[in-house]
């Protein structure tokens, strides 16, 4: 069964932010509101031994999307294929998606299409058109990787195989976005 | 989290309603609080009214209200049952009382008790979110539940004792008293809650409440007036009508039998002073509520609040 998700090799992240860039380019995100975004983490440590990564953050599409259990209308839904997203035409913007939602990822849109949630759609539009992700297209340091955990070929897979893995805080909502991280020390929650 | 208005004012006022609806319920199994039915179940069903366009406010699209059970297993779908079941039972409850149908309105009462009870525990649980461990514990909707126990109790016996009902006014006012203990129970409960919460913050610590940014807050709105006031308040109107809070005999009663004019205005006259306590309570415990609230969504923030 296929489960699309994204996998992101911190230690190849070099912080330019194209990902957050694009991302507004691509799906037309409006003014002060971000789907993604990328963190500095860090530096910590002691000098001269001194480390810092950065975290690029988005929607987690967790496989038990706690959003998606507390929408009252559906318009907050999981798609077989693992990706979690809003139906803008039933979103009655009561925000309760936004409380629920552990990583501060969901923003209720007071600009372009007022009054409802406003997400990261892992690009479903391009991904149901055979394409990847805006932000693993343009990422520089190709460090965001798209494709199918379950594919043990995919390049989600290989990356998780071969690193370190980490992901953010889990509160029973099982994030599904793997970060690969062997060069400094993880400063997450998990 | 900033703090969500229409959402604070629509639980404040629910479980004043919700209160009410189980003040009547108690009524209707003792047979008692008759002069007073009408108006207080007018007061529950306005209460849920204003209380719900509140919260209709908090929404951003209002004209797809439609969708809303468009999920009945999420806790909103299962508040707004709640709510609408509280508000059907509140309505026939009004219109009966206005004539004598002794049986319906027992039966009826008792769904309002039931009504009552399950309205803000429902209300409550739609905040349990295991990414706010400041909301996720079952002493938010017991919080509520109590606080609304307090309100609408408070809030029902003094428009007992005001509408000169003497002879339910000592049984009214020692509900009025129970009432305030709940709410201070649970709301000790529940900041309990906020210091043993998983994941600690200093962002929702109780060090915020004690004496931190929220320690204005959380003295003077949550534990003066929200604590201290209405219980010195109901006792010295529990005192001033003629009754102990022990459950001693109440000398409302004894002396309404005695039937001297002179002792009924004094009962009279005292009952009055009573009722004017309970307001100022009713007010201390608003304000308390409101506070309450107001602490309930600074301290809620979430796990990893990583854009936003």
């Amino acid at each position: 069964m296929t489960r699309y998700t994204m996998a992101i090799d911190l230690d190849s992240c070099i912080g330019c932010h194209s990902c957050a860039v694009v991302c507004k380019q691509e799906n037309n995100v409006g003014l002060g509101t971000f789907y993604s975004k990328v963190l500095t983490i860090g530096p910590s440590g002691t000098y001269p031994d001194l480390e810092m990564y950065y975290l690029p953050v988005a929607c987690q599409h967790c496989d038990n999307p706690e959003c998606v259990n507390v929408c009252p209308t559906g318009a907050s839904y999981k798609r077989e294929d693992g990706i979690v997203l809003v139906d803008h035409a039933k979103c009655v913007g009561c925000q309760l998606c936004v409380m629920a939602c552990p990583y501060g990822v969901r923003t209720y849109d007071e600009a372009k299409d007022k009054g409802v949630i406003e997400k990261c759609t892992l690009c479903a539009h391009l991904v149901d058109d055979g394409k990847v992700p805006a932000c693993v297209r343009h990422c520089p340091g190709q460090a965001r990787l798209f494709g199918d955990a379950d594919d043990p070929d995919s390049d989600v897979s290989k990356m998780i195989a071969k690193k370190q893995t980490h992901k953010l805080t889990d509160v029973g909502n099982k994030p599904s976005v793997t970060f690969g991280l062997d060069k400094c020390e993880w400063k997450g929650g998990e | 989290m900033a703090v969500q208005w229409p959402l604070l004012i629509f639980s404040v006022l629910l479980g004043a309603s919700s209160g009410i609806l189980v003040f009547l319920g108690i009524g209707e199994i003792k047979g008692v609080f008759k002069k007073v039915r009408f108006p207080l179940a007018v007061c529950a069903l306005a209460l849920l009214a204003v209380g719900g366009c509140a919260s209709a406010l908090h929404l951003g699209h209002i004209d797809r209200a439609f969708y809303i059970l468009g999920n009945v297993n999420s806790a909103f779908s299962h508040e707004l049952f709640a709510v609408g079941f509280a508000a059907v039972v509140a309505l026939v409850y009004a219109v009966l009382s206005r004539k004598d149908y002794p049986g319906a309105l027992k039966v009826l009462g008792i769904l309002g008790l039931i009504a009552g009870i399950v309205l803000p525990l429902v209300a409550g649980f739609t905040y349990l979110m295991p990414a706010r461990p400041a909301w996720d514990s079952f002493t938010l909707p017991l919080m509520y539940l109590g606080t609304g126990l307090g309100l609408g109790f408070v809030l029902s016996a003094a428009l007992t004792c005001q509408m000169g009902d003497e002879d339910d006014a000592s049984f009214a006012l020692r509900l009025a008293l129970a009432g305030v203990v709940c709410s201070i129970v649970t709301t000790l409960a529940y900041v309990a809650w906020i210091a043993m919460a998983p994941h600690q913050a200093p962002s929702r610590s109780i060090g915020l409440l004690l004496s931190g940014g929220l320690a204005l807050e959380f003295w003077v709105g949550v534990v003066l007036l929200g604590i201290v006031a209405p219980a010195a308040l109901g006792v010295l109107a529990l005192r001033k009508a003629g009754s102990s809070p022990t459950g001693g005999a109440p000398a409302v009663a004894t002396a309404g039998a005695e039937g001297g004019s002179g002792a009924g205005a004094a009962v009279a006259a005292g009952t009055k002073t009573a009722a004017g306590y309970l307001w100022a309570s009713l007010a201390c415990l608003v304000v308390g509520n409101v506070v309450l609230r107001m602490i309930m969504y600074a301290v809620a923030t979430s796990v990893e609040s990583l854009i936003y």
